[in-house]
């Protein structure tokens, strides 16, 4: 019946770190603006579509 | 620059603010022949202005400036110094505050400052947060109204929309990580919750029990004390002021459950941390949603007001033009506006003539003519033509600036409607409290072990605790809310379904509302001078301006014509070559200055339509008349059924319109409303709806203008559509974003069901109370019993609104 508290333990540790990438998530802007990603999609100048970056051919 | 050290390699310090930024990040500027980075397009703009007004000492004589974005939060009478009107005896400032919370917030600060000597009166707007205050600077300074601001916790900003629109965006965020703590922690409280409860029953060894419990209790500490801070903070300082709010409920609820069960767990029975943290994740989520629709609300705010361009064309005395921002512009100044742009300010025109839309504020489709002597107002367009304007005001005396204060003042003069559930939780607080103090009086005069009195007396507050009472409202509206939203239609808070089904009278704005906005053909008289007759006519306006002409163009979808020469002759019409015939399109007077005869047959024909309320074309070609164009701004599809399923609501209806009145007649007769009134402005649309109110009718007003914005505020409901102006959007509580306006009618009802269902939930959460306060009182609650009535109390009441989404 020890092992109830090593779950115990396991499971808190998981939820801190769920909470502390919320945390995270929160100060870092994540949340801030919901609208404007789905239209940064449709942006033409993506840095991020540099071929040699995409890694698809090697 | 003496704060600016070398960075580090690839950072860049902002000129302005000196934070530290990637290079690459960095916006850049060319400034007098030298390169300039800055961390945002702010630091930049701030920058430029220095700059400009050759303030750059600034710059070199600053030497405290800690790196890090301007915020502008210091409550120094000399940062508001600008924002003060006197009229001599009195003073009046409009101020932006951080820290608005809820409508007991703005009771708060109404009252405590309205009761300073010196103070005439204080008002605050709940939706943009800004506080006006009247004063008489012999009695008391500016100083110390805004000390005693920050003495009951709201800090006074300067009251810029931008300012206010940033508080919002920081509280929200501010409300965003506490909702989330309380969220991620209550749900591992459950969890152990749901283990003691089985273990209750089942027989669970003590020390897996006390463990438990001292998990539940770490688990359950920052949900209480730091998500739950504000009502802690809130419910301190109503107390304080000597008023009881939501948030008194919500913290002696959450915190009497909270110590309660510590003192449980040493005298070794149940603890109740699950019910403390659950009521203040529920609330606060309640909070989160409102605080992203007042965000939007403050944003749309800035939105209207940018409207009206921040600079002006100035002629000077020797016909040299300039451009300079407003404020620099004087009354009886001359500025000139080209075709195309927006009226920076009010005036008359003294020269140019131009058709002007000035729908935004009379709702008209059709342009205006103006000429020497007419008045313009900012924000309208002129469409055709310069003009030179004689300005006659500032900024802030414009037709504009007065919508846009009417309807802020609406706001604030409108308290938010106590819903509800703030009206019991006044009575119910004061009543719990009796009623605790009671039960200790009672134990202890019954020589009971003062122990046993403070758990009685505490487990009443534990009882009365306002879980489901809490859920009771928000629960039903958010149901209900959702299950509208996927019909298509927006409602943006709970009071709004209580106003929607007490209303009586149903206020309709004609053009945008009820017709589509836009005129169309309705009637198209061709007396074969041309071959492809409607095809010449949509060619020679392809270019055109005027919306008559812009219908006119858009109803043919086939090849046009070349047309060279064209030309627009400002409130007449157009003209130009089609195959080296001169076509021309407009009023009869463009005709007859052509010298071009209308016949009486044509002219009957003419006046028959005008007289329909259309607007009416004259075409010709080579200096014979062609045809005659007749186009009306038409109903909207739907209009019709909308308005007998309202009618058969026994809904009274009315027409409010800018437009001229045979227009609205003929709308008004097509639809079969009895009651219309038009040439209304946007403010007389406002003082239409405040009469029906004083008669006693609840108010329900459908619009999408920006002159309506008023009226939509003052109603007590504002309804819009998805076409709508920004200001509208956000005057409005309800938007219809599909425009199908039979969907007034499938609102109405929900709003009823909605609101008897938040009825039903509250005679739960009531009934339940009414059972177990008393056995609390007594003594002779079992703890277990009283948790399952606290659990299947909120569950009844979750049931009971999800019945909503099935609507």
């Amino acid at each position: 019946m020890e092992s109830t508290f090593y779950l115990i333990g396991i499971g808190f540790v998981f939820g801190v770190a769920g909470w502390l990438l919320f945390l995270w998530a929160v100060r870092s802007g994540q949340f801030d603006d919901p609208e404007a990603p789905k239209y940064r999609m449709l942006d033409d100048d993506d840095e991020q579509q540099h071929p040699d970056k995409s890694g698809k051919h090697e | 620059m003496s704060a600016t050290e070398v960075p580090h390699t690839g950072m860049v310090r902002c000129e302005h603010c000196l934070q530290e930024i990637a290079q690459n990040s960095a916006v850049s500027s060319v400034i007098d022949g030298q390169q300039h980075s800055f961390c945002c397009h702010g630091c930049l703009g701030v920058y430029e202005l220095v700059h400009s007004h050759s303030l750059d000492a600034f710059y070199s004589q600053r030497c405290d400036w800690k790196p890090g974005r301007p915020a502008f939060a210091k409550a120094d009478a000399a940062d508001f110094a600008d924002q003060v009107s006197s009229n001599g005896r009195t003073s009046r400032i409009d101020v932006a505050l951080a820290g608005i919370r809820c409508a007991s917030c703005v009771w708060l600060v109404e009252k405590v400052i309205g009761r300073l000597n010196g103070v005439v009166s204080a008002r605050v707007n709940y939706a943009t947060r800004r506080a006006w205050i009247e004063w008489q600077p012999a009695f008391i300074p500016l100083d110390e109204i805004l000390k005693a601001l920050s003495d009951i916790g709201y800090t006074p900003r300067p009251g810029t929309q931008a300012a206010s629109v940033e508080i919002s965006a920081d509280e929200k965020r501010d409300l965003l990580l506490r909702f989330g703590t309380a969220g991620f922690f209550s749900m591992q409280l459950m969890l152990f919750t749901a283990a003691l409860y089985a273990g209750f029953f089942q027989g669970m060894e003590s020390r897996y029990r006390l463990t438990f419990q001292l998990i539940s209790w770490a688990l359950a500490t920052p949900v209480i004390f730091y998500a739950g801070f504000p009502f802690i903070a809130n419910a301190i300082r109503s107390m304080k002021g000597g008023g009881l709010n939501m948030d008194v409920l919500v913290a002696l609820g959450s915190i009497s459950a909270y110590s309660y069960s510590i003192a449980r767990i040493f005298t070794d029975g149940e603890v109740f941390f699950d019910s403390a943290a659950m009521i203040v994740t529920f609330i606060l989520l309640g909070r989160f949603i409102e605080a992203g629709s007042r965000l939007k609300a403050g944003r749309a705010l800035v939105a209207l007001t940018e409207l009206q361009p921040g600079e002006a064309m100035l002629i000077g005395e020797t016909g040299e033009a300039t451009l300079v921002p407003l404020e620099r512009i004087r009354t009886g100044e001359l500025i000139e506006v080209i075709p195309g742009d927006r009226v920076p300010l009010d005036g008359t025109v003294v020269e140019g003539m131009a058709d002007v839309d000035e729908s935004m504020l009379t709702g008209e489709s059709a342009p205006v003519l103006k000429t020497s002597g007419n008045q313009v107002y900012a924000g309208t367009s002129s469409l055709t033509g310069h003009l030179r304007i004689r300005v006659s005001g500032d900024a802030r005396s414009t037709m504009l600036s007065k919508i846009v204060r009417t309807v802020e003042e609406a706001q604030a003069r409108k308290a938010p409607i106590q819903g509800i559930a703030d009206k019991t939780a006044g009575l119910f607080v004061p009543a719990t409290l009796l009623l605790a103090a009671a039960t200790f009086a009672w134990w202890i005069i019954a020589k009971a072990a003062p122990v046993t009195a403070v758990m009685n007396a505490v487990s009443v507050l534990v009882i009365a605790c306002p879980c489901a009472l809490g859920l009771a409202t928000p629960l039903a509206i958010l149901v209900g809310t959702t299950a509208v939203g996927k019909k298509g239609i927006l409602v943006k808070g709970g009071d709004i379904f209580e106003s929607i089904s007490q209303t009586t009278t149903v206020v309709l704005d004609k053009t945008g509302t009820l017709t589509i906005g836009k005129p169309s053909i309705v009637d198209c008289i061709d007396y074969g001078v041309s071959d492809r007759f409607i095809q010449h006519c949509a060619s020679l306006e392809t270019w055109s301006e005027h919306p008559a002409g812009k219908a006119i163009a858009a109803s043919w979808k086939g090849a046009r014509l070349d047309v060279e020469a064209f030309r627009t002759i400002p409130g007449m019409g157009v003209s130009g070559l089609i195959g080296g015939e001169a076509w021309h399109a407009g009023t009869s007077a463009l005709l007859e200055r052509e010298g071009i005869q209308i016949d009486p047959e044509c002219r009957r024909q003419a006046k028959q339509l005008e007289n329909e309320g259309k607007t009416t074309v004259f075409v010709s070609c080579s200096g014979r008349i062609a045809g005659l164009i007749g186009l009306i701004d038409d109903l909207r599809d739907n209009a019709l059924e909308m308005i007998a399923s309202l009618r058969e609501q026994g809904l009274k209806l009315m027409i409010l319109s800018g437009d001229n009145e045979g227009v609205a007649q003929y709308i008004a007769n097509k639809c079969g409303i009895t009651e219309v009134k038009s040439g209304l402005t946007p403010i007389g649309k406002a003082d239409e709806i405040r009469k029906l109110k004083a008669k006693g009718e609840t108010v329900m007003m459908a619009g999408d203008g920006i002159n309506d914005a008023p009226a939509l505020t003052e109603a007590d409901t504002g309804l819009t559509l998805g076409t709508a102006t920004g200001i509208a959007l956000e005057s409005a509580g309800v938007a219809i974003l599909n425009n199908d306006l039979r969907l007034i009618g499938t609102l109405f009802g929900h709003s009823r069901k909605c609101f008897s269902i938040i009825r039903q939930n509250l005679a739960w959460a009531f009934g339940y109370n009414m059972i177990a306060i008393p056995l609390a009182v007594s003594g002779l609650l079992h703890p277990i019993v009283s948790a399952l009535l606290m659990a299947s109390s909120s569950l009844v009441v979750v049931g009971n609104s999800l019945r909503l989404r099935k609507y």
